[in-house]
């Protein structure tokens, strides 16, 4: 991925900060559930999003795909695509044309992904057919192929969601995001409830086709056994900031932030049975979040300075960055 | 369709028996097609003939045949319901969809405008529409009026349905996928209501037919266009019951039995046919 880190990034993503601010009976109340983001996905790679809930993930994930509904709002920063510079000040009309075609998502895994009175291939109809500009006929022969692409019988058109298996519903679900061969995909816990076999095969698929329509990716689940399949870079983000960002491989090797290093060193490996400690306490409110560096009242390598001061975003070494100033000094 | 419909009348003795008496109730409907004179003409036959031949369900002290005369009210009365079910069915779904999709300051207005109907006593209003309007209240414009007084209990049912769509992930995918707010309603709402809104349709029509009888018989109606209501209160006039022309009040009653009977028993069997994850089980796994 070294080589291409050059190259234009498909996505930036600038000093983001977004808010639910909502006012209620004179109460005025923020959450800053996304607050300072920067981060750049290149294209064809797989950029993976870990955090526990309530990190900021999913508001994240709106943001980037300008899907606000107050009360969220942007506060600062700006989102960029290769394909659509400044998405945050498009009009809605231009952003329609945009989705599915070039920015496109992989739903996450539940019963509801589909209305379980229309059969997918009404599915597919509803949501890719406006956005392919082809007749009918074509359209239909162009879904069955790219149902074969992920393992499926074009006989799975004719079904009603709960026909299927919960991997054959996931499986059609990728097939729905990629058919219009998408520059970007944003996959919102693609995998999160299924178990591991058809998670794999999923993950599988979902990297295959990646390859095979050169998108790039931005892979979004807690799960970081999902993130060392898939991934090519991680962030880490803790209380609605990132807080380490590398190349996956040198991310779980050797994890700079304090809290990174915990969460690695929580996750168990083979022959090793040593039980693992957790940390103390729980991840703040972003309501009202604590100052200075967001990790400090959990972190074990907490300075005076941690409590005031919020750590910028530093490149460490090549490709890999870290907001601690246990570690930049 | 056939096919399933074939299916239903085979395994479900709830949809047989109503699809029955429905379809026997249109048949004779329909044959006021064929009436051989005008079913309000009167002393058109002998007076007060019991059922037999050729008059099988007697005549009426009024020289009036009461098969024929039986037809054509009977008629009248399901196109009545009718359409005070489609009428109101239309206000309450676009009412209802748009209420619990678009929520906010919208629900509130509307959702206050239907609750004014809610609470509003209908018996007395439509007495009173009566009373305003006489002569002018045709069998139409009281379809009208109690289709405007009728939707409001769907539209809440509607509504409730919808606010739980709204938060479903298709509905965020059409939205993510373009879709505009009348698109997201009519092909992916409207769709998955249909058999709420179907059990309603057939519940409703009993609701006005039952409405119009009870006005008719107390004459608050336009008794002189036939209608199963008009014949009881024709005949409570003529005080058949003292007379012993007991027919004249037992067919309107029996009729108006087998299409109350009949569209309860149809929404029911019907309404679990619609529903897909139902349906696949009543039918043994059988997709």
């Amino acid at each position: 991925m070294n080589d291409s880190a050059s190259a234009a990034p498909v996505l930036s993503v600038k000093g983001l900060k977004a808010y639910y601010r909502t006012t209620y009976f004179g109460v005025n109340r923020e959450v800053k559930a996304v607050d300072g983001v920067d981060f750049e996905v290149q294209r064809n790679e797989i950029y993976g999003l870990a955090g526990e809930s309530s990190s900021g993930k999913t508001t994240l994930i709106k943001t980037i795909a300008a899907a606000l509904k107050p009360p969220l709002e942007i506060v600062a920063g700006r989102v960029d695509f290769s394909f659509a510079p400044n998405i945050l000040r498009m009009k809605s009309d231009d952003l329609d044309s945009l989705r599915w075609r070039h920015l496109s998502y992989i739903v996450q895994g539940s019963m509801s992904v589909f209305n379980p009175v229309r059969r997918i291939r009404q599915a597919f109809v509803d949501f890719a057919f406006r956005h392919i500009n082809k007749p009918r006929a074509e359209f239909d022969k162009l879904v069955d192929a790219h149902l074969a692409r992920v393992k499926l019988e074009p006989s799975v058109l004719n079904a009603y969601p709960h026909e299927l298996s919960g991997g054959m519903r996931q499986r059609v679900t990728i097939a729905l995001a990629t058919i219009c061969r998408p520059d970007f995909i944003i996959a919102d816990e693609p995998t999160t409830a299924l178990d591991v076999i058809v998670q794999k095969n999923v993950l599988d698929m979902i990297r295959e086709i990646q390859r095979e329509i050169g998108s790039s990716v931005l892979l979004v689940t807690h799960d970081l056994g999902v993130h060392a399949h898939l991934a090519d870079r991680l962030g880490i983000m803790y209380a609605g900031r990132i807080v380490e960002e590398a190349p996956t491989e040198d991310l779980f090797r050797n994890p700079l932030h304090p809290y990174t290093a915990h969460l690695v060193s929580s996750l168990p490996r083979i022959g090793d049975a040593a039980p693992r400690k957790g940390l103390e306490g729980s991840p703040p409110s972003l309501a009202a979040p604590p100052e200075g560096c967001r990790f400090h009242p959990r972190c074990p390598l907490a300075m005076a300075r941690c409590r005031t001061e919020v750590p910028p975003l530093i490149t460490v070494k090549p490709g890999h960055r870290a907001a601690c100033f246990a570690i930049t000094r | 369709m056939f096919k399933a419909l074939r299916d239903l009348l085979k395994t479900n003795l709830e949809f047989a028996i109503g699809a029955a008496l429905i379809s026997t109730i249109l048949v004779i409907a329909l044959l006021s097609f064929f009436s051989p004179y005008p079913p309000m003409d009167m002393y058109v036959t002998q007076l007060d003939l019991p059922p037999g031949w050729p008059h099988i369900f007697g005549t009426t002290s009024r020289g009036q045949d009461m098969f024929w005369l039986l037809s054509e009210a009977i008629r009248n009365t399901l196109v009545f319901g009718l359409c005070v079910a489609i009428l109101s069915r239309v206000m309450a779904l676009v009412v209802g969809l748009v209420s619990g999709y678009l929520g906010g300051r919208v629900d509130r207005v509307l959702m206050s405008i239907n609750d004014t109907f809610i609470v509003i006593p209908l018996l007395p209003i439509l007495v009173l529409f009566y009373f305003v309007l006489r002569d002018k209240l045709t069998m139409g414009w009281l379809a009208v009026i109690m289709a405007l007084l009728g939707w409001a209990y769907d539209a809440r049912l509607i509504r409730s349905i919808a606010i739980s769509l709204r938060t479903r992930e298709f509905t965020r995918t059409s939205v993510f996928s373009g879709m505009s707010t009348r698109e997201i309603l009519q092909r992916e709402h409207l769709p998955y209501v249909l058999p709420v809104v179907f059990s309603t349709t057939l519940n409703n029509i009993n609701w006005s037919i039952g409405l119009e009888v009870t006005l008719a018989v107390l004459g608050f109606t336009d008794i002189n266009s036939p209608s199963i209501g008009g014949m009881i209160y024709w005949a409570n006039q003529h005080t058949a019951m003292v007379a012993g022309i007991w027919w004249w009040i037992a067919f309107p009653v029996l009729f108006l039995m087998m299409v109350f009977i009949g569209l309860y028993l149809l929404a029911v069997s019907m309404n679990e046919y619609i529903d897909p994850r139902s349906r696949l089980s009543r039918m043994g796994g059988a997709s």
